[in-house]
């Protein structure tokens, strides 16, 4: 009797709870048009897209449509992508599901850069004005946030083969190096300057218009384009670099990919819209729950689902105070915080059970 | 085969291992022993190219140091003693890493039959992380084994490395896995592994290493390997080697240190 | 003649009104000065700066000034847009270029002349020239009026720190350079500190070393963060100052003490009179 109920138990098999990858992936690209067509029908103005058809606009409301709406609909639907899928490379680097591109320096480097040009904007020689305008903020978050991951990637790597655990480890050095001079220039800076300052840091793509679509397009997308290139190595990553060895992936090759991709795109990604957190960590975190940690799958859905969250996030964040406008680093904590607490708690309960 | 020799290596100023000359066939099972710290795991880490040395190896003609990582892991798998699993893969995924590994084509049913062979069908689908010590030993030995499924590849023998593959397991999982290792040696691949039970790696074993102090002292089939000197000399106690019918011979500790 | 003026006047009003009819006012001392000089009818926006008169406060809100969007900028459909210096960000002021709106900037000014400038500024970008003049006259001998009543003051003159904000007993002060030290200036004060310039956070050593006989702040409704007067006692350094000892605090509203706007010379006399008040 005994020995039959032994032998009958081991009969169930256990299955993890996943969704089907195809679902979930079109799913994503449904809700990605759903608010993309939402982005550009919705704002201050109350301007619907066809009437760009149906009736003679005004250059004032042709703007709103194709010089406003749109390029801001294309940024943030690249740097909300860029920034779920710099967010996952980051995990599956460093095996953690809460890294985040700035374990690299990039964030601390590009607020250096960003405070830098601020504050010292109006010191710098009128050749540098000249030539770069507008766009001396975010040229400088960028060279700062890629400078800060090179100097950190020097740093911790040694004939060719570079340390994570050294790389962490210098990374808050260096952040808070970057820091501390940041502290430096906020106490500079003056009463104006602090205000820019602070509204750069709660992120908005309300400065969208086609010249830094096309700046940073070219490089979000390539990281967009390269990144798949790592999911099998990212996958091996994840029992170790030893073993990722073992099953002949070129472990130097993909940490070395990984942290260029991961710091052009946040690099860009923050140039042209300050600093949005979040999506990194919430949107990778919730696909793994959803479809599981296989690189291969979760890249390609990051992206889609960051990419529907930002333009989500900043639909919101330009309606709730009409015209006015909230910065959508708000509204990403305001959404995405609740959200993750709930995911938690939900799958704290049935950990338990 | 794979043939060693001149290897050495230091830690700092320390040698770990000096001069060693190692060799083993494919068809067989090549068991590493000695005392802790005698150099067993850092030989076995210098043959498949994880630890960089001195001296020269050699894979069937090939070296391993210069090989593409793709060639090499299509030719052998490594099996570590201990592998943490990062994210919540399921074991279908941890294995099938393996198999993509060793093969350019997913061939699906392969994953299915590996972990069949380790006997934990029911838990393929289930998370890895979910798994007892036990079966997450034996999940990743699937894994190794679906990276090198064939024993015999294009004429040549594929390779098993494995450190300590018991160590977690009851005897029953231990005398399962020592199987698995035998078959496929049997079907023309190559094993060579780190032991510590010298009673199992006596009843499996084609071939022992014994080694002490970052050297070779002893090496051959297990009867001329287990001996009563050999053995008390290298592991400091007096041990006393006997024989079981119908061909094994067995070991039984005599006294605690041998001064 | 005077009939050909009129129909001449009249033939040209509509194209200034058609073309100036939608005006949207950035910064708050211009929404006053569009309000002084009698076109608030024209408004049909404002920022988050613009407070005075209370009436503005109906018109939508396109947010803070620096921190534009074009967007919500266009949604009140300006043809004219007048912009106090420092406005932003460039990206949007472009974006509304690129769209066809007429962005005027009126100069900033922390001096009685600057307030004038300013005004001929607005009155000339909504064509006004003559009301414009007629109110930087007014503006002009009002100052006039207040610097002699500040001029015939007896007595030396008081040490007085303007205290921006107080955060964790971290006070704000301001430096030279600022429009709180041209104010105190003004209304015949003398700024407490010295040796930096713009609004810093001061140590109290510096508190101390300032020996301030009065204490300037803006008021407490004009938005959170500002202090009430209870921390500033409490704070150790300020409590060992004259100011402190006596307990002088003056608080006036914001953009009445430090926008530089119509109102001043009213702010001027205001301030003098605070200053020189036979407190306790």
């Amino acid at each position: 009797m005994a020995t039959a109920a032994i032998a009958a138990a081991p009969a169930t098999a256990v299955t993890a709870p996943r969704l089907k990858v195809g679902a979930v992936t079109a799913g994503l690209a449904l809700i990605l048009l759903t608010t993309a067509a939402a982005s550009l029908s919705l704002g201050a103005s109350g301007l619907l897209p066809w009437e760009l058809f149906s009736r003679d606009l005004s250059p004032a409301e042709r703007a709103i449509l194709l010089d406003i709406r749109l390029p801001r609909l294309l940024l943030g639907a690249l740097v909300g992508a860029s920034l779920a899928v710099s967010g996952a490379l980051m995990q599956g680097l460093f095996r953690n599901p809460l890294a985040d591109p700035g374990l690299v320096g990039v964030g601390a480097g590009a607020g250096l850069g960003a405070v830098v040009a601020i504050v010292l904007g109006g010191l710098m020689p009128a050749a540098i004005h000249a030539a770069t305008g507008m766009y001396l903020v975010p040229l400088f978050a960028f060279f700062g946030g890629w400078a800060t991951t090179l100097i950190l990637y020097r740093v911790a790597s040694l004939r060719g083969q570079t340390s994570i655990a050294t790389m962490l480890l210098a990374g808050i050095v260096l952040g808070a190096l970057a820091g501390a001079a940041t502290g430096v220039l906020v106490y500079l800076a003056d009463d104006n300057q602090l205000r820019d300052l602070t509204f750069w840091g709660l992120g908005s793509l309300a400065g969208a218009n086609w010249t830094k679509l096309a700046a940073a397009a070219p490089i979000l997308i390539a990281g967009l384009a390269l990144s798949p290139l790592l999911a099998r190595g990212l996958n091996a990553m994840a029992l170790g670099e030893g073993v990722a060895r073992h099953l002949g992936v070129p472990v130097e090759g993909v940490k070395r990919g990984a942290i260029l991709i991961v710091a052009a795109m946040t690099g860009a990604s923050v140039a042209v819209s300050g600093g949005i957190g979040f999506v990194g960590i919430v949107v990778p975190h919730i696909l793994r729950l959803a479809i599981g940690p296989d690189h291969r799958s979760l890249l390609p859905t990051a992206a889609l689902f960051g990419a529907a969250l930002l333009i989500a996030a900043d639909t919101v964040s330009r309606l709730v105070v009409s015209p006015a406008e909230l910065p959508i680093g708000i509204i990403m904590a305001l959404i995405g915080a609740p959200v993750f607490l709930w995911i938690l708690l939900a799958r704290r309960a049935t950990m338990e059970i | 085969m794979l043939l060693a020799s001149g290897l050495s290596v230091s830690l700092g100023r320390r040698p770990v291992l000096s001069d060693v000359a190692f060799e083993a066939q494919p068809g067989q099972i090549t068991a590493i022993v000695g005392p802790n710290g005698s150099g067993k795991t850092t030989l076995l880490r210098m043959l498949t190219g994880d630890l960089a040395g001195q001296g020269a190896i050699s894979l069937d003609g090939d070296t391993p140091a210069t090989m593409a990582p793709r060639a090499l892991a299509q030719r052998r798998a490594v099996l570590p003693q201990a592998t943490a699993v990062g994210f919540p893969f399921t074991l279908r995924e941890i294995v099938r890493m393996g198999h993509e590994a060793g093969h350019a084509a997913h061939r699906p049913g392969i994953v299915d039959e590996a972990v069949a062979e380790v006997g934990l069908s029911r838990k393929i689908d289930g998370f890895f992380h979910d798994m007892s010590g036990g079966e997450q030993a034996r999940g990743h030995l699937a894994r190794v084994r679906a990276q090198v499924w064939e024993p015999m590849r294009d004429g040549r023998p594929s390779w098993l490395f494995v450190d300590e593959p018991v160590a977690a397991l009851d005897i029953g999982h231990q005398l399962q896995v020592m199987t698995l290792l035998r078959r496929f040696a049997d079907a023309g691949g190559g094993v060579v592994a780190v032991m510590h039970d010298l009673n199992l790696t006596a009843m499996h074993a084609d071939r022992m290493v014994l080694m002490d102090g970052g050297r070779i002292v002893a090496a051959g089939r297990p009867t001329e390997v287990m001996t009563d000197p050999l053995l008390s000399s290298a592991y400091r106690c007096r041990l006393c080697v006997n024989t079981a019918p119908p061909k094994g011979i067995w070991l039984l500790p005599q006294a605690a240190a041998l001064a | 003649m005077s009939r050909l003026l009129l129909a001449t006047a009249l033939a040209l009003l509509p194209l200034t009104a058609a073309a100036q009819d939608r005006v949207l006012s950035i910064g708050g001392s211009v929404s006053e000065i569009v309000y002084a000089l009698g076109q608030e009818g024209r408004l049909v926006g404002r920022d988050t700066t613009s407070t005075y008169p209370a009436a503005v406060e109906a018109l939508p809100d396109v947010g803070y000034m620096r921190a534009l969007s074009p967007e919500g900028v266009l949604s009140v459909s300006p043809d004219l847009i007048l912009m106090e210096a420092g406005a932003g960000p460039a990206e949007t002021l472009a974006t509304l270029e690129g769209a066809g709106v007429k962005i005027v900037t009126i100069p900033g000014a922390d001096s009685p002349e600057g307030v004038e400038a300013k005004v001929q500024a607005v009155a000339a970008a909504l064509g006004q020239e003559a009301r414009g003049a007629e109110l930087a006259a007014r503006i002009e001998a009002e100052t006039a009026a207040a610097l002699a009543t500040v001029a015939a003051q007896p007595g030396p003159k008081p040490r007085v720190l303007f205290v921006l904000g107080n955060s964790g007993g971290r006070l704000t002060g301001a430096g030279s350079d600022t429009s709180a030290a041209a104010m105190i200036a003004l209304a015949g004060g003398v700024n407490a500190i010295e040796g930096f310039a713009g609004y810093k956070a001061l140590t109290d050593e510096a508190v101390a070393a300032a020996a301030p006989d009065i204490i300037l702040a803006m008021e407490s409704s004009e938005g959170p963060g500002m202090p009430g007067d209870d921390p500033l006692y409490a704070h150790a350094a300020l409590a060992a100052t004259p100011a402190g000892q006596a307990k002088r605090v003056v608080r006036m509203p914001g953009m009445f003490l430090l926008g530089f706007g119509p109102r001043t010379p009213e702010a001027i006399l205001a301030l003098n009179a605070a200053l020189y008040a036979k407190g306790n």
